[in-house]
């Protein structure tokens, strides 16, 4: 693994019990939704580093939202906490009462970020969407994405409609952790070469601990554009279950006779899931294609720089 | 008694789940301003790790004393209840006193939430503000605070002024009281301490207690250095009339300050009599090296007549006018082949070795002066 990894500063912030901690914990430390319940509140800043794909450092601020706390973050505390920021998630709880005191840190926010880390990525998640009627999901996302875009100008905010208790929230952070991915163009120029070689329908690479989608390819148009975070969701759920029973999820196969599916341990830091509708193909030629993909892949996570170029022999 | 610690300010702070850490109540009010409270509040609602410790903080010419409590429990929003009531002083000031009333009174809130949700209850909440007023007050003007909260629960409080260590009490150190024997309450004091206090005149010494008494000579020394630690004796040394003394500079306090004077010719005088400033200043005067208290009745028999000379010695050690010159034997020549000496090596008075051999003073005396590979250093 290589001793340089690119550390990553990643601002956390929303209102108090917008649900900050409890995203983070899903997806970075194992939790399942209903564990979050007993969480306690977070006293002013708690960092974590999480280690990504073996060169990323995700440098995690968790900021407390209570009142007392905000104050401080944009007077005593500002230089610290807003310079040097590579991505900022902000979180808005859907059931909010006081929007316009949630504008007004967002907004504040914003300002500190112009004035100290300006080129900063910035994200905003309407969270507890669970708790609004299912019929009423997509309009109420929609105004707040447009109020939301509106009063960030002139900087740019991507907006994402979330909830603990489904794919939401991978679907989120994937995107996220997908702009912080140093190498991510060359990771999928290999993974297309990959999947062409074998001949698969999709193949998805997976960041071992999170598993949240960080490459993929498809070779054609697919149904369910949502699939990518509800098979994280559901594998992670499922991953989780097993160290639960003091077992360790490793593989999968899924097959019918449209298609055969493929979940395995890739490299040192990822996973792969790799879809053949071709039935003629044999699982176990896959499995060898997937084996000896790996020591490539494998040496591609290793590298610092994006000077290497992969050659792959396939049988 | 020592003046109590200048307690400035009583707070209780909590962690609100919207509003975040503040300040619920303070006495007296705005006391702790918004800055100040910005500054440290990371030390007052504290992350978990800081929890359920004593946390001292300085700032801005302040000190903060308080106990960080976390009780766990999902009836709470947010899962938990934080809350810390601590005690506001100037800087300058010495808190040890103050570190156990702060925990003690972390323990008793804690207490009161976990049997009937004291704190958690914005009704009963309220009667902390009182509490707080009282607490204050009584600390500071007493030392002491006896509070009825509820039903069955008091809060009792007590400063405890930190003393010195005291110093190890040798057998040969003479146990006097600084205060009026009669004074004492004996059955305060532990069955030791009983059995020896007929014993404590200013003239026994430690060794004479313990076979007097009928007490085991390490009983003895721990019960008078623990009398020592309340300041109710002070040790002086054995009296002989063979001893020598010399003064002080101390000793100028008797010109100085009246209070001193009439304490002193109250001590000294003889039984019935009254003694004067002149005859006693002459007397302590009197005592320099070379000079032994047997010398001292003789050239001053005058001024002794009215003056009692076994106090007037004991007087001058207590209050530190004059003090005791004592022998000190060296071997200085010796052979290579013996062993080193152990008791003559310069470190060890006559007092002692004569406590420890059991030889009596004169016989030490005789001893020494005819051996010509010791010598006596006066110290």
């Amino acid at each position: 693994m290589s001793s340089t990894a690119m550390k990553k500063k990643v601002l956390l912030m929303g209102k108090s019990g917008s649900g900050k901690t409890s995203m983070r914990s899903i997806i970075f430390a194992n939790y399942i939704a209903r564990d979050t319940r007993r969480l306690g509140a977070t006293i002013d800043v708690e960092h974590s580093h999480v280690r990504f794909l073996g060169n990323l450092v995700l440098n995690l601020w968790d900021c407390g939202g209570q009142d007392t706390f905000m104050e401080n973050y944009f007077t005593s505390q500002r230089d610290n906490i807003f310079r040097n920021v590579e991505v900022l998630i902000y979180v808005f709880d859907v059931e909010s009462r006081e929007l316009e005191k949630d504008m007004h840190y967002y907004q504040s926010c914003l300002e500190a970020i112009l004035q100290n880390s300006p080129d900063a990525k910035i994200f905003c998640l309407v969270h507890k969407m669970d708790l609004v009627q299912e019929d009423q999901r997509d309009l109420i996302f929609k105004e707040r994405e447009d109020d939301l875009k509106r009063l960030s100008r002139p900087l740019a905010c991507t907006c994402f409609r979330t909830s603990i208790w489904d794919e939401t929230l991978y679907k989120a952070w994937s995107s996220i952790v997908y702009q912080l991915i140093p190498n991510v163009q060359q990771l999928e120029c290999n993974l297309r070469n990959f999947a062409q070689i074998i001949e698969a329908d999709e193949v998805l690479l997976f960041e071992r601990a999170t598993f949240l989608v960080i490459s993929h390819y498809q070779c054609k148009e697919q149904r369910d554009a949502h699939r990518f975070e509800k098979i994280s969701n559901i594998i992670k759920q499922f991953k989780l279950s097993c160290s639960k029973l003091a077992a360790s999820f490793q593989s999968m196969e899924v097959r019918n006779s449209n298609f055969a599916a493929f979940i395995d341990v890739f490299t040192s830091n990822t996973y792969v899931m790799v879809i053949m509708s071709d039935p003629s193909i044999p699982s176990a030629a896959t499995l060898i294609n997937i084996r000896n993909a790996r020591r490539h892949f494998e040496k591609l996570e290793r590298v610092d720089g994006p000077k290497h170029s992969l050659h792959m022999r396939m049988r | 008694m020592g003046s109590y610690r200048r307690i400035d300010c009583i707070f209780f702070s909590e962690f609100h789940p919207t509003l975040g850490p503040k300040i619920t109540y303070q006495v007296p009010e705005e006391y702790i301003s918004r800055e100040l409270f910005d500054t440290v509040q990371v030390y007052i609602i504290t992350k978990p790790e800081l929890q359920n410790k004593l946390i001292t903080v300085t700032a801005m010419e302040k000190k903060l004393i308080g106990c960080p409590v976390c009780i766990e429990h999902k009836k709470y929003s947010r899962n938990a209840l934080l809350f810390n009531l601590g005690l506001v002083c100037d800087a300058r000031t010495k808190t040890c006193a103050l570190e156990p009333i702060v925990k003690k009174l972390s323990g008793y809130l804690t207490t009161l939430e976990l049997e009937s949700g004291f704190i958690s209850n914005e009704e009963s909440k309220q009667k902390l503000l009182p509490i707080l007023s009282t607490l204050l007050e009584e600390l500071n003007v007493t030392g002491a605070c006896t509070l009825p909260i509820d039903d069955s629960n008091t809060i009792h409080l007590k400063l405890i002024e930190q003393r010195k260590d005291p110093l190890v009490v040798q057998e040969y150190d003479v146990p006097v009281f600084t205060k009026n024997k009669d004074h004492f309450t004996k059955s305060q004091w532990d069955l030791t301490t009983q059995q020896i206090l007929p014993f404590v005149d200013g003239y026994r010494h430690i060794q004479k207690i313990s076979a007097e008494a009928d007490v085991e000579l390490n009983l003895v020394r721990i019960a008078v250095q623990n009398l020592l630690y309340y300041e109710v004796v002070t040790l002086v040394s054995i009296f002989q009339y063979s001893n020598v003394y010399c003064t002080t500079p101390k000793v100028q306090n008797l010109i100085d300050k009246k209070c001193l004077q009439e304490e002193c010719i109250h001590y000294v005088s003889k039984l019935g009599q009254r003694t004067n400033l002149r005859d006693v200043f002459q007397l302590y005067c009197g005592l320099t090296p070379g000079t032994t208290v047997r010398d001292l009745c003789s050239r001053y028999s005058h001024q002794l007549q009215r003056v009692d000379e076994r106090k007037l010695i004991q007087f001058g050690l207590m209050k530190g006018l004059i003090r005791r010159l004592q022998k000190y034997p060296v071997k200085v020549v010796r052979d290579e082949r013996s062993r080193p000496p152990r008791l003559y090596t310069g470190c060890h008075s006559y007092d002692e070795i004569c406590c420890k051999t059991g030889m009596s003073y004169k016989e030490l005396d005789e001893r020494l002066e005819n051996d010509p590979n010791i010598v006596v250093c006066w110290k």
